[in-house]
Formats: C-alpha cells, structure tokens, sequence
C-alpha cells in the first residue's frame, strides 16, 4: 500500500515538476523581446551617434570598448592553427577567445541544433567552407554585419549582406609524392589531364563529393570550366584513376605521405608544414587552373556578445589581422595589400577556375546524384 | 549454491519488516532517473530518425544504412568468434599454466587499459601499408593495408585484449574442484576441457564475447582510418554527420546498428538464464592443470607469444613513431613532436583527467548503488532496472552521443520536447554538465556488474543483524552495504577512469570549446596529416593515465587518506 502511495507521489512530483514549466514557458518569448529589443536598440546607435573608433595597432573598431577585457568567446572553426590567431586577438584587444575544432558538417549540424533549442554555445564561426556558411546563412543561423574592415575586400570574397567575409584562401592543390614519381619514372603532373597517365592508374587519391567539400568543389569547378559534357567526359577518365573514394577531405593527403597513393587532391591553406616536415612530398598547384574558396568567418546568431563578436571581425578583417593569419596559416588571405610571408604561393601567379559559391550550394543535389551514376558505371 | 542462497535472502529480512515511506520513495525517484539517462535518449534517437519530418525518404535512408549494416556484421561477427576464441586460449595460457615470463605476459595483457587512441591503424600502415617497413622495405611486396582485413587485423588485436580482461577474472576464479572431481573419475582431460571446464566459464566467455561484438560494432574509428572503401555502419554514421550534414539519415543508420546490439545482448542474457550456473565462493583454488601435457602447453605458448609480439610490435612503433622525425619515412631521432605538442594547450589534457575522475566517482557509485537496490529489492521493477542500466553497455557511443543531443537540446531536461515547445531555459545541450551526465549513464553498468559480483559473495546476515538492532534502512546502507561494496566501487572506478578517458563518440557532437577533450585533439590532428605529433599525443595520454591509475591504486590501498581526498575531488569536477 505504502509502494504505490509512494509512487503515486512519486508521480505527482513529477507532474508538479513539468507543471511549472507553462508559467515559466512565458518567459522565453520575454527574453526573446528583450533580445529583439536590446538588437534594434543597437542598430541605429551604429549609424548616426557612432561610438569613437577604437584605434588599434593597424586595427580598428567601432565596436570595443576597454570594458570587454576578460570577455570570454566561443569560437567553432575546422582547424586548430587558428589558436595562435586568436592568442593574438587576446592579446591585442584582452578578448579571449576559446575554439573547438569540427569538421564543416558538424559544425553546421551543431549550429542548427543550438539554434533550435535556443542555446547559443558559439559566438563566432571562423574558418571552413565557403558553402557551408551560405547555407548557415539561408538558414537563419548567422547574423549579418557589413565590417569596415572588410570594404576592401574583392566582391567574391564576401556575402553581399555581409553574412560572412572571407579570411584566408583555400586552394585546390596536389599533394605529390615525389619520390615515387621518381622511381615510377612517371611525369611530374603539372595539369589535370596529366592526372590520366597511365602510371598513375591507381594512384590518385580522391575523396567522396558526396561528403568532402574539397572534392566537390573540385568536381564543380571542372564542370564549370569545362562545360558539363567535356567536363563528365574528363571526370569519367579521372574516376578510372582513383582507386576508392575517401572519406573525408583530408584523407588523400593522409595517403600520398604514407606512400599509399601517388598523387592525392587536396585543399590546401598553405600546407607549407606538410613540405618542410615531409622532404618526400611536393605541393603542385595545377598550371591550368585550380579550384578556391575562402575561408569564412562570421558571427551566429543568438550570441550574447555581439559587439565582442563584431570587434572579432573587424580585427580579422584589418591589415593586423591579415597579416597574422597570413603568418600563423601559411596562408594566401583575401586581403591583398599585405604583405605575405615568404613560401606562399602567389594566388596572382595562379590560375584560379571561376567559382560560383551560390550556383554550387544550389546545385549540389544534382551533380552528386549524376556523380554517383559515373562512378557506378566505372 | 549461489542461486538457492539468493532466494533466502529474498523471503527473509527486508519485506517482512516496515520499509521506510522514503527509501521506497527514493527507490522510485532513482529507477526515474537511470531510466532517464539511459533509455530515454535511446527512445528518442529512433523516433528523431524515424518519425523525423520528410518521413518519406525514409525507407531510401533504411536502404542505404543496411548496405552498411551487412558490412558491420561481416566484419563483427568474425571478429567476435576470432578474438574471443584467442581471449579464451590467452587466458587459459596465462592462468593455466606455468612458464618463465609469464608475469611480463600478464603485465602486457592489461595494456589494453592504456590503449593510445587511433594511433594503432597508423602503425599498422607504417608497418604493412604499401610503402610499409615490413611489407614493402622486408618483403618487397605492393600490398594495400586499407579495406576489409586492415580492419579486421586491428579489432582482432584490441579486441582480443579486451576480451581477455572480462575471460580472465572467471578463469582466475574458476572452482578447479569440479574438474578434479571429474578426473578422479577417470574422464580424459579432453573431456574434461569440453564438459567441465568450458561449461563452468560459460557466463565469462558469453560476457567477453557480448563485449567484442558491441565494440567492434561500434568502433568507428578504425574504419575511418584504414577501412579505405569498407566501410561499417557506425563510420558512415559518423560520415554522414560530419560529411553530408545529414542529422536524420545517422539517426535512421543508428536505429538500424541498435538492432543487432541489442539482440546480441538479449542472446546473451536469455543464454545465462536458462541454466543455472555453480555459485562462486571466496575460497581459492589452485588453477594450475595437475600435469600438463608439453605439446599442448608449448602450442599454447607459441601462440601467445606471436599475440604478443604483435602486440608490442604496434606500441612499440608507436612510440618509435612519436620519437622519430618522419614517421614512416625517417627513422632519425627527435623531439620535435613533443616541443610541438608542448606548444598546444594543455588544457584539452586538464580536461580529460577531470572528466574521468569526475566520470569514475559519480558513474562507479551509481552503479553499485544500482546494484545494492536491485540486489535487495526484489519489487518486478528491479530486473527492469537492471537491464535498463546495462542497456547503454549495448549502444554504440556515437548513437547514444547523438540520443543525448536530440533530447538534451530541448529545454526542461529534454521533457519539453514532448509536452511544451517552449519552456525554461534549462538546457541541458550546450553546458558543460552534458557530458559528465552521458558518461556516468554509459558507464554505469561496469559499477553495476562489479557491485552485482561482490554482493553475491556476501553473507546477508550482516545486514540482517543491523536491521534487528535497530538501524534504519538508509543508517544500514551506509555504515555497512557501502563499505561491504567498497572494492566492487574501487574496481569500477578505475575501469570507467581508462574508459573515460580515450572515450569519443559519445562525447564528440557534445563538447564546447572549453571543455574540449585529449582524445578529441588526437582525433583532430590524426586527420591533419601531423601522424607523429599524434602518435607523441596519444602516447603522452597513455602515460599520463598509467602514472594517474598507478597513484590511484596506491591510494587505494594506503588507508583512509584516499576518501577525504576523493571527496575533494569530487566537489572540485561536479
């Protein structure tokens, strides 16, 4: 008698528990007022009564006030080289700001999530595919902030609304190991067709459109470049060539070191490293043209420390921050009236395939399903 | 023996006596909470992927998942029979018999605990790869170690370690006198091995097999790195998240996965059930065969020698891997790596040890908590308590990491998301808590299971005698249950301390950037092509972890020092 006594208290305290919950339901669009309010109250005040600009060393913002030292911002990206960048913003400006490093799809993943339960872990996103920000931004995940910073920079380097501004570039290279190039006695590639050869059937490492940015944008780009029939003609070739897809976008890099592959099609933001710490492997950028994206940053949406977040981009955007990205990455970097540490490649030496962002996000569906029937029919 | 003392203790004492409104009441409040953590998520990953909107795609989706789901079980399955009939023949050998080096043997076989995440597949391919030192620069031989039996190879070696932990500690207490008996009657030693021996370990090599099947089914790591075109269903899990962004698709693969797992655990238990197994007592006996056949023991050695080699072969090409400039490539020495990795942030390190600690107290008390409750309380609840604590044992970490975040990320711990769409902003998703929570759930069942194995040895008259003196239910609990159960919680503790530690997918679509872990690191920069700052990473966990159990078990056992200092800890992590 007393057990069920028991548990049906046991249940009422439940039900007491969830009970409360109706009231304080009607707080969270309260929040959300507050937050749409404290949003348009912002706006205006970034027009007309502009705060003093902050001056920094070759930096500036309107937004930082002495007050954010000791503010702390979250920061998703792909790549953990961006931990001395943002050292450097802490030390210039006294914003720390801690990173948690995902892959692209995770942190897209992530971002929906947080943004369906209202919980905002990220303040910033930096670094990553130039698609997955577009889609971040259709979704309502990040907000818009046109940076002055930014003004300087190419049209194709940032979002017309200013979802998103691009930092540093990210090209489309070979990863080559050169001294099975040797001992194969095959040809250094230096085109794309140079990839058909037949000592090299086998040997190329491809990861899989299907779920690498780095490969689909290279599959976008050929087709681009070469028009949908020479392009699949080529494609059909190069699929010969590959003996599985990978994974994931660093797997073919991952290979050529290991000497399991020849040649692997790799997106590089420098890689300088991957040279100097490996003397077997050269970094070939393809002499008829390669594929490129930025790599983003922006700000998500529902963070609480916008202004912080705004200061973060101006920072990366200016002449300090390029500079240090340039450095710390290895980098070529969409700004281009800096200097640029000496192993760079020159982006204005290359030939860059013209690279329609928005036509490839919409795309994707249909050039992965064709993808998919091509390597089938191998 | 075992099994009709038992149900004495069931008749006797606690039923007949006045059980207090409130330890019923906290019965209840605790089955509510270990059912929360463990069951709901998993609920909630299935009906995320099925019931998902665009439920239309979803049988496109099933297609797909179970592509990868015959994958899964081709390589589980043969791996589960393989490594488990190695486990068997290591623990006979290191427990059975008697040679010179045996101690180092026994010392190896728990390396296993100090496993260095991921980097094992790279020594493989270091070693057998194209380009590998063995294959290529000894053989001269073109092979390619990615696919199939590349992850086949590697399971079976962690796997069979794993297997011989759980094998082991039943051979080590195994009743000797039944086989004695049976040779007395002049039964062939063959016989036996097949109708004594074998027979009486029944519920240890079933519970080691369950074991290297769950994990093999839900090692995505592996494949990932040197699974090349083969694929299972936990990686493509893992891909289709990361890869193709595709939330619902992984919760539909993660439904699929769950199913085999779960009847292999059901197997498992209906097995045991349908007989009844010889209890065990205390008492030790000798386990030595009285006159061992040289053939048959030299052939056993052999073989655990080769294991071995294997064994040492691929930590100790890790090491060499950490040390060396170019892993794979050149062989001169430095320290490079590890100045590099000194150069990281050591917080990530931080982090790891304070989860695991936090993770072992709060999981291994939980477990043996759940085990006194079940043991004493035999309401139909009780069974349904404890096979809802061993269910996450069954769920692979990334699918139950992912259970996590499609409950967690609805507000009111997750309830809201079945009665109000909006409701206080207590949000599991997104705090540091999070992960604390789903590993002490996951890890519960190792507190449960030693709490189970320590109770059957206890004599109930104990607790008896402070009942009739006057001690309450909870006063009973704690002044003599608790300490009773002290060496089933010290066991537990240290197991879901190595767990915790190179623990992943669980916790991988969970972490902030504060609480970043090691293990996640090592991963990151794995994929990156830095393979010898990994190996230095996964290397410098591994010892960090031996120094931390070492010091542990010396706490342990050096008297009362250790609590004060456990709860120290305690309050510091939760």
């Amino acid at each position: 008698m007393k057990k069920i006594f028991a548990l049906l208290l046991c249940l009422l305290m439940a039900v007491a528990v969830l009970g409360c919950s109706p009231k304080a339901a009607d707080e969270v669009p309260a929040t959300d007022v507050a937050a749409t309010e404290a949003e348009t109250a912002e706006a205006p005040a970034e027009e007309p009564a502009a705060p003093a600009v902050y001056e920094g060393d070759n930096w500036s913002s309107a937004y930082y006030t002495e007050d954010m030292k000791g503010t702390t911002l979250n920061l998703y990206g792909v790549t953990d080289n961006v931990r001395p960048i943002l050292d450097a913003f802490e030390a210039d400006t006294g914003i720390r700001v801690e990173h948690l490093t995902m892959k692209n799809g995770e942190i897209l993943q992530r971002l929906a999530n947080e943004s369906e339960s209202g919980v905002a872990i990220a303040d910033l996103w930096f670094t990553g595919g130039a698609d997955t920000f577009i889609d971040a931004a259709q979704n309502g995940l990040l907000i818009p902030y046109k940076s002055p910073s930014g003004d300087v920079l190419d049209d194709k380097m940032k979002d017309p609304e200013g979802y998103w501004h691009g930092t540093s570039l990210t090209l489309v290279n070979w990863v080559v190991n050169k001294e099975l190039i040797e001992e194969r006695g095959l040809t250094m590639p230096t085109t794309w067709d140079d990839l058909l050869q037949e000592g090299l059937k086998g040997e190329v490492s491809m990861s899989n459109p299907a779920s690498s940015g780095t490969a689909y944008n290279v599959v976008s780009a050929i087709l681009e470049t070469k028009g949908q029939e020479e392009g699949w003609k080529y494609l059909d070739q190069l699929i010969g060539q590959v003996p599985y897809f990978t994974a994931r976008g660093s797997d073919p890099a991952n290979n050529v070191v290991a000497g399991e592959a020849i040649v692997g099609i790799n997106a590089s933001n420098g890689d300088r490293e991957l040279e100097i710490n490996n003397p077997h492997i050269a970094l070939v950028y393809p002499a008829d043209g390669t594929g490129w994206w930025p790599q983003p940053v922006a700000i998500v949406k529902g963070t609480q420390h916008e202004d912080a977040a705004k200061v973060f981009i101006d920072w990366v955007l200016s002449k300090r921050g390029m500079k240090v990205v340039a450095d710390e990455r290895y980098a070529a970097v969409a700004r281009t009236d800096i200097e640029s540490p000496e192993g760079i490649v020159d982006i204005s030496t290359l030939n860059m395939f013209v690279t329609d962002f928005q036509a490839n996000a919409k795309n994707r569906e249909g050039i992965l399903e064709e993808w998919a029937k091509h390597v089938e029919n191998k | 023996m075992g099994k009709t003392r038992r149900k004495q203790i069931i008749k006797l004492p606690f039923i007949v006596n006045k059980s207090t409104f409130v330890s019923t009441f906290l019965y209840y409040i605790f089955t509510l909470i270990v059912i929360y953590g463990t069951l709901l998520p998993v609920i909630a990953v299935v009906l995320y992927g099925i019931g998902g909107k665009g439920s239309d795609d979803t049988a496109a989706y099933l297609l797909r998942g179970a592509h990868y789901l015959y994958n899964s079980l081709l390589l589980a399955v043969p791996v589960t029979l393989t490594a488990t009939f190695f486990a068997v023949l290591l623990s006979f050998t290191l427990w059975r018999f008697k040679f010179k080096g045996i101690g180092f043997f026994r010392v190896m076989a728990l390396s296993p605990l100090l496993n260095p995440p991921f980097v094992g597949s790279l020594s493989f391919i270091m070693l057998f790869g194209k380009r590998g030192l063995i294959t290529h620069d000894l053989l001269h031989l073109s092979v390619s170690p990615f696919g199939y039996w590349g992850v086949f190879i590697m399971q079976i070696i962690s796997l069979t370690t794993l297997g011989y932990l759980f094998i082991s500690s039943g051979v080590q207490n195994m009743q000797t006198i039944y086989e004695e008996a049976a040779r007395t009657c002049g039964m062939s030693e063959r016989k036996i091995l097949t109708t004594v021996t074998l027979p009486l370990l029944k519920p240890e090599i079933l519970g080691g097999m369950l074991l290297i099947f769950l994990a093999s089914m839900a090692d995505f790591g592996t494949p990932l790195i040197i699974g090349g075109p083969f694929q299972t269903l936990s990686s493509d899990l893992y891909i289709q998240i990361t890869g193709t962004y595709d939330m619902r698709g992984a919760s539909i693969s993660g439904a699929l996965l769950l199913v085999p797992c779960l009847m292999a655990f059901i197997l498992q238990k209906k097995i045991l059930k349908k007989r009844a197994y010889w209890g065990r007592d205390l008492q030790k006996y000798d386990l030595l065969y009285p006159h061992p056949s040289k053939r048959v023991q030299h052939t056993l050695i052999a073989i655990c020698a080769i294991f071995f080699g294997m064994l040492i072969l691929k930590y100790g090409f890790i090491i060499i891997g950490a040390f060396t400039n170019n892993w794979g490539h050149d062989y001169s020495f430095t320290l490079r790596h590890f100045v590099k990795l000194n150069e990281r942030e050591w917080l990530p390190f931080v982090n790891s040890v304070k989860l695991s600690v936090g993770v072992g107290l709060g999981s291994a008390l939980l477990g043996v908590l759940c085990a006194d409750i079940i043991y004493k309380r035999k309401a139909a609840v009780s069974k349904w308590l404890e096979i809802v604590g061993t269910l996450p044992a069954a769920v692979p970490g990334i699918l139950f990491g992912i259970g996590y975040l499609v409950t967690f990320k609805y507000p009111l711990f997750g309830i809201s998301k079945f009665y109000w769409l909006s409701g206080p902003r207590i949000i599991l998703l997104g705090t540091s808590i999070i992960i604390y929570i789903i590993c002490i759930f996951r890890y519960m069942n190792v507190g449960l299971r030693s709490g189970m194995s320590v109770l059957a040895h206890l004599d109930p008259n104990i607790e008896q005698a402070a009942h009739t003196l006057g001690a309450s239910k909870v006063r009973t609990f704690f002044t003599i249950s608790l300490p009773l159960l002290k060496p089933a919680f010290q066991i537990a503790y240290m197991k879901i301390f190595a767990s915790t530690m190179t623990t992943l997918g669980a916790i991988i679509f969970l972490l902030l950037p504060k609480n970043k872990v090691a293990v996640q690191q090592i991963f990151q920069i794995i994929t990156s092509s830095e393979i010898g700052l990994g190996a230095a990473m996964s290397l410098s966990l591994s010892a960090l972890m031996g120094v931390l159990m070492l010091a542990f078990y010396l706490l342990m056992h050096g008297k009362g020092i250790l609590m004060a200092l456990w709860r120290k800890n305690n309050e510091y992590n939760l």
